[in-house]
């Protein structure tokens, strides 16, 4: 009796794993009858301080993954579902590191990730070690690419196009405005982010003539209120504050720039952290407005942009940012190589990546297309206003959906 | 470390003996730490006329001046509640920061879901967080009370992680937040500050002179001094020695509430938000001397200080950098912190 029981109960479960197995690997669909399964391995920070943004990223990587099984799979290997292989880099490199390892091992086709620089540089060494295609949906520090890595590609401009642009446009807009920025004052965090996009708005402002004020740094870790530094920057007299900061510090800037009330024409984040986000007006209240951002973002003219951000609302009952249409569009890189390339073969679909040609959900000068150091060089930064509660896209002229309002007041 | 701390010429310590820690968890000053003091008033001065020539302007420096006495009062609060903790229970409470946030999330709660003045929260925040801290001493660590070190450690360690966790959860990683209606600047001799961090420091004052008050006024005070002082000896008086600890560890916990509660609405509320306040609690407490409520008070005010003053006089690095100077030369002066005591 006993005995029988447990016979049935194993078979049971068995049949029942091999029913699970079954679905899990899609086995129903698929006209050649052994589609397979192709995994992408996933890097973000999904708990610990960043783990908003983090989880931003993981579920554009799962929308894309979504569309692509949707419309078929990988129809030159007989309908291939893609699968997600997801790791929590906890924001430390180290986890990072050991995440990516575990992806490697598990047979990962390619890695997307990791939201933070630092983390970023650790998984690309591994993935060059390891020969497997790594696609940084968001990551800004310069250095990660400088090492001739073969196997690593990035979505987002680099940091030194933020501090360029921001100062190319930020004299632009002025002059159009007929009241051109003559001093400027920087305020920074004091890590290699901060400091590398300073360093390249300081060339670019002293190139075409600008002056500028002080560099005012602070930690962003444990940061609680700025208006000391706010106070130095009244104190300069410059016309024009440029901030390069994460989320939490651009609101205490916001705040703290409403109490001092320095005499401004504008604020501009260079790669901020928040001055473009949709929450941030909700945080900073009154004291967001007409906030200027330098940062990529989505191309609100683009109707698959406005689907994929309606689609994520209804999907995950939340704003998108524009990080998770970076992760999306890095599924889709991934996935019309595997098809270019008609493999797996790591370096079949390296090289299918590097040849690239999509056209991105974000504001670019072209459709993607990465340069031999893995940069995607059509990536476009783009002008942002808080304006009637929203920050809305306001230059160059191009991507622009309304006008800037220059002298803005900020804080007044 | 005998020689110049007693320079003084103050009674020496009141228990003398080689007990350890014989004078933790006692809320008073005495004039035997002059040394450090002097070096302290001095590396103040010196920044202050660093500040002042490096960026020119009396405006700026009074600027820090405020700025660092109110953020100081902050973390004066929180190193307050850890020091405690410390000094009666020998635990360093690594979960501190979780607790903060805890707080922090109350405040979120009464002020959107309710939505009433976050003030509100303020009892709210400090019955709740003495609630959970009391019981997590009843039902976790009173176990491993007298054990070794490395386990309350450990647990706390672990609670921080769960703790911060289940919020992520709960309320998701995005930044939220629990302004005033109106948060307007207050001026004070040209500088200027928001009226929640004055009232911010406003409160950690209050808070700081009732436990002032319940530690040297009360009877439950001095059993708390008594246990700090010796356990064993309390616990041969008839005094509840487990009720203790975890009345004082509620006690450490709802300071942390209270922290929490008042900084919410000048910052933004995520999971980890404690975490930043986790090092320079930590060295507030060390400088004030382990176990020294009041040491905690003061110290917590001179890193608030020599934070803002050194990011003004030496500009282009963290601010931390003149806290962590003047921390290095307090353990080289005084590895017992400015107050704490003689023997160790």
């Amino acid at each position: 009796m006993r005995t029988r029981s447990f016979v049935k109960l194993v078979a049971a479960v068995g049949s029942g794993a091999v029913l699970l197995a079954g679905c899990a690997g899609g086995g129903s669909g698929g006209s050649s009858g052994d589609a397979k399964v192709i995994k992408i391995g996933t890097l973000h920070p999904l708990s610990g301080a960043n783990a908003g943004d983090g989880t931003q990223l993981e579920n554009g990587v799962k929308l894309g993954i979504k569309a692509i099984n949707d419309a078929g799979g990988i129809k030159a290997l007989g309908g291939a579902k893609l699968e997600l292989d997801g790791g929590d880099t906890k924001g430390t490199p180290d986890t990072g590191q050991s995440e990516a390892q575990r992806l490697v091992g598990d047979g990962v086709v390619a890695l997307v990730g990791t939201y933070q620089s630092a983390v970023s540089a650790n998984v690309a060494a591994v993935a060059e070690r390891n020969k497997v295609p790594f696609v940084m949906d968001v990551s800004g520090d310069d250095a990660i690419l400088s090492h001739g890595y073969k196997y690593s590609f990035r979505m987002q401009p680099q940091n030194s196009r933020f501090g360029t642009t921001a100062a190319q446009y930020v004299k632009a807009i002025s002059a159009a405005a007929n009241r051109p920025v003559t001093k400027v004052a920087y305020l920074h965090e004091a890590t290699a982010f901060g400091t590398g996009v300073y360093q390249a708005f300081k060339a670019e402002a002293q190139k075409s003539g600008l002056q500028m004020g002080p560099e005012i740094t602070y930690d962003a870790a444990s940061v609680s209120d700025l208006t000391t530094q706010i106070a130095q920057v009244k104190a300069s007299g410059a016309n024009v504050l440029v901030v390069s900061g994460y989320y939490r510090d651009g609101v205490l800037a916001a705040k703290a720039i409403q109490t001092v009330k320095p005499a401004l024409d504008a604020v501009v984040g260079a790669a901020d952290g928040a001055f473009d986000q949709p929450q941030f007006p909700t945080d900073a209240g009154s004291a967001s407005q007409g906030y200027f951002d330098v940062n990529y973002h989505f191309d609100d003219k683009s109707a698959d942009a406005k689907a994929f951000s309606a689609l994520y609302k209804t999907t995950y009952k939340d704003e998108a940012r524009t990080g998770a249409a970076l992760a999306y569009d890095s599924v889709r890189v991934i996935a019309a190589a595997l098809e270019k390339a008609g493999s797996t073969d790591a370096s079949k679909v390296r090289d299918a990546i590097a040849q690239t040609n999509l056209t991105p959900l974000t504001l670019s000068d072209g459709p993607i297309k990465f340069s031999d150091k893995g940069e995607n060089s059509t990536s476009l930064p783009v002008l942002t206003q808080v304006q009637n509660g929203a920050p809305v896209v306001v230059y160059p002229q191009s991507a622009a959906v309304k006008s800037p309002v220059y002298p803005a007041n900020p804080g007044q | 470390m005998t020689g110049p701390t007693n320079a003084g010429g103050a009674v020496p310590s009141k228990d003398g003996t080689a007990l350890r820690g014989g004078s933790r968890a006692t809320s008073r000053l005495s004039l035997r730490h002059s040394t450090p003091l002097i070096v302290t008033g001095a590396l103040l001065v010196v920044l202050f006329i660093a500040a002042l020539l490096r960026s020119g302007s009396m405006g700026i420096t009074g600027q820090a001046l405020l700025t660092g006495i109110i953020s100081g009062g902050v973390y004066s609060l929180l190193a307050m509640g850890l020091t405690l903790v410390f000094g009666v229970l020998d635990i360093v409470n690594f979960a501190h920061g979780a607790f903060l946030a805890v707080g922090l999330y109350i405040t979120y709660e009464v002020a959107h879901q309710a939505g009433l003045n976050p003030y509100i929260a303020l009892p709210v925040a400090i019955l709740g967080l003495f609630v959970l801290g009391l019981l997590i001493q009843l039902l976790l660590l009173n176990r491993t009370m007298g054990g070794t070190l490395e386990r309350q450690l450990l647990i706390t360690l672990g609670l921080s992680l769960l703790i911060s966790n289940v919020l992520l959860l709960v309320f998701g990683g995005d930044p939220l937040s629990a302004n005033l209606k109106s948060d307007p600047g207050v001026h004070v001799f040209g500088a200027v500050a928001n009226l929640s961090r004055v009232i911010a420091l406003g409160g950690a004052l209050v808070l700081a002179v009732l436990v002032f008050l319940l530690l040297e006024r009360t009877s439950f005070g001095r059993a708390i001094r008594a246990v700090a002082a010796s356990r064993q000896g309390a616990g041969l008086v008839g005094i509840d020695v487990r009720l203790v600890y975890a009345v004082t560890f509620g006690l450490g916990t709802a300071c942390a509430g209270a922290a929490g509660m008042l900084i919410a609405p000048f910052t933004t509320i995520t999971p980890t938000a404690g975490d930043q306040f986790n090092i320079l609690a930590f060295v507030v407490v060390v400088m004030g001397g382990l176990g020294n409520v009041m040491g905690a008070v003061i110290s917590g005010v001179i890193v608030g200080l020599v934070e803002q003053l050194g990011g003004v006089a030496i500009a282009g690095q963290s601010p931390l950098l003149g806290v962590f100077i003047l921390f290095l030369l307090i353990l080289l002066i005084r590895p017992q912190g400015i107050f704490g005591a003689t023997s160790s």
